[in-house]
């Protein structure tokens, strides 16, 4: 099962989405969390540290600074700019490329 | 262009940080104090028209208010009947205190429209009057592109903080932007929602920065929230209201020093 979460900025979403994936994974479901903010936090909430969530965000921005390459699939992405949080919640950022800022 | 007496702000911080809370506060209290101000938000879904005072409202700036702009230049330019004083004039929603509020977002919509509403941005803070006008801006959550985007015609920048593990987080990248070559303003760290002095300090500390001003929660803007009226109306003359002043004040204090590093 596939379940999104969306909602204004500061309501929740972040800190109800890592608690619904360490929910699961504690019943013994396999779970990928994605975290698309373009500012990713989501490691905050699972718990996996201040240090892992930079380094993500980190990996993150060196592919939209053209200094990081995309991985070609997903099972890449989730090995490559991801990390494995606590209950076992593989945790991925996978935000798009932003455009570019006009001059 | 130091010494013209007004002041260029933007708001930046995670998503419901409080940004639109105090910007639109910040902006009404330079408006009674009888300046010229210019409220301008980014987003599709504003915030800003809460604290300001006004009706949420959808009319879009017109899509003909935006051209492509001859080779060579801007993707996007005002067309040539607007200049920003007259988008201000035509498309500018008077607020309480006389606050002018432009709301750029609602030129967003898909990618073209994004560009269109930079553009748009860009082009009316950098040509407006700045002997005439202050401007308050509320910036999208997030870090990277409201720094180098959005809040490159700021002289003051104000990083909006409250006392979370994820909004000092988000902070702290915003410091850590703003110390790039790309980010020249004067960043400011304004605590939000502070429960008490520790709250202030806690902010001061994790971020290694001086708090320029701390604005405290409260209840009667919670409520007046609730029942649809702005924080100025809801609670005067409430702390709130009060820690909005103090930071107003403080911001002034940093001019003419902020627009001389600016220029």
């Amino acid at each position: 099962m596939k379940i999104a979460v969306v909602g204004k900025g500061g309501a929740g979403k972040t800190t109800a989405s890592a608690v619904l994936a360490r929910t699961l994974a504690r019943r013994g479901e396999p779970v990928v969390a994605l975290d698309c903010d373009t500012n990713p936090n989501l490691g905050l909430s699972l718990g996996v540290g201040d240090t892992e969530t930079e380094r993500l965000a980190t990996l993150r921005e060196q592919i939209g600074d053209g200094a990081g390459e995309h991985a070609p699939t997903w099972e890449d992405i989730l090995d490559r700019y991801g990390t494995d949080g606590p209950d076992g919640v593989r945790l991925s950022v996978i935000t798009r490329i932003e455009n570019p800022e006009p001059g | 262009m130091s010494g013209s007496g007004r002041v260029r702000v933007a708001f930046v911080g995670k998503g419901g940080a409080g940004k639109s809370t105090i910007a639109g506060t910040f902006a009404r209290l330079l408006g009674r104090a009888g300046r010229s101000v210019l409220a301008i938000d980014s987003d599709p879904l504003p915030g800003l028209p809460y604290s300001l005072g006004v009706a949420v409202d959808d009319r879009p700036i017109p899509d003909d208010a935006v051209t492509e702009g001859p080779p060579g230049g801007p993707r996007w330019v005002l067309a040539p009947h607007l200049d920003p004083e007259a988008l201000i004039r035509r498309h500018g929603r008077v607020c309480p205190d006389g606050v002018r509020y432009l709301q750029f977002g609602n030129l967003r919509g898909h990618v073209a429209a994004l560009q269109k509403a930079q553009h748009a941005w860009s082009q009316t803070v950098s040509e407006l009057d700045r002997h005439r006008w202050d401007v308050v801006g509320d910036l999208p959550g997030g870090t990277r592109q409201p720094m180098f985007g959005w809040a490159k015609y700021a002289e003051v920048v104000c990083v909006v903080v409250e006392p979370t593990a994820k909004s000092l987080h988000t902070a702290r990248r915003l410091l850590t932007l703003s110390k790039s070559r790309w980010a020249p303003q004067t960043v400011a760290v304004v605590a939000s929602k502070v429960r008490g002095p520790d709250d202030a300090e806690l902010i001061g500390s994790r971020l290694g920065a001086e708090v320029l001003a701390a604005v405290p929660h409260s209840d009667p803007v919670l409520a007046g929230d609730r029942r649809g009226a702005a924080p100025l109306d809801a609670d005067p003359e409430g702390d709130f209201a009060k820690a909005v002043g103090v930071l107003v004040e403080r911001v002034l204090s940093l001019y003419p020093a902020a627009a001389k590093e600016r220029s």
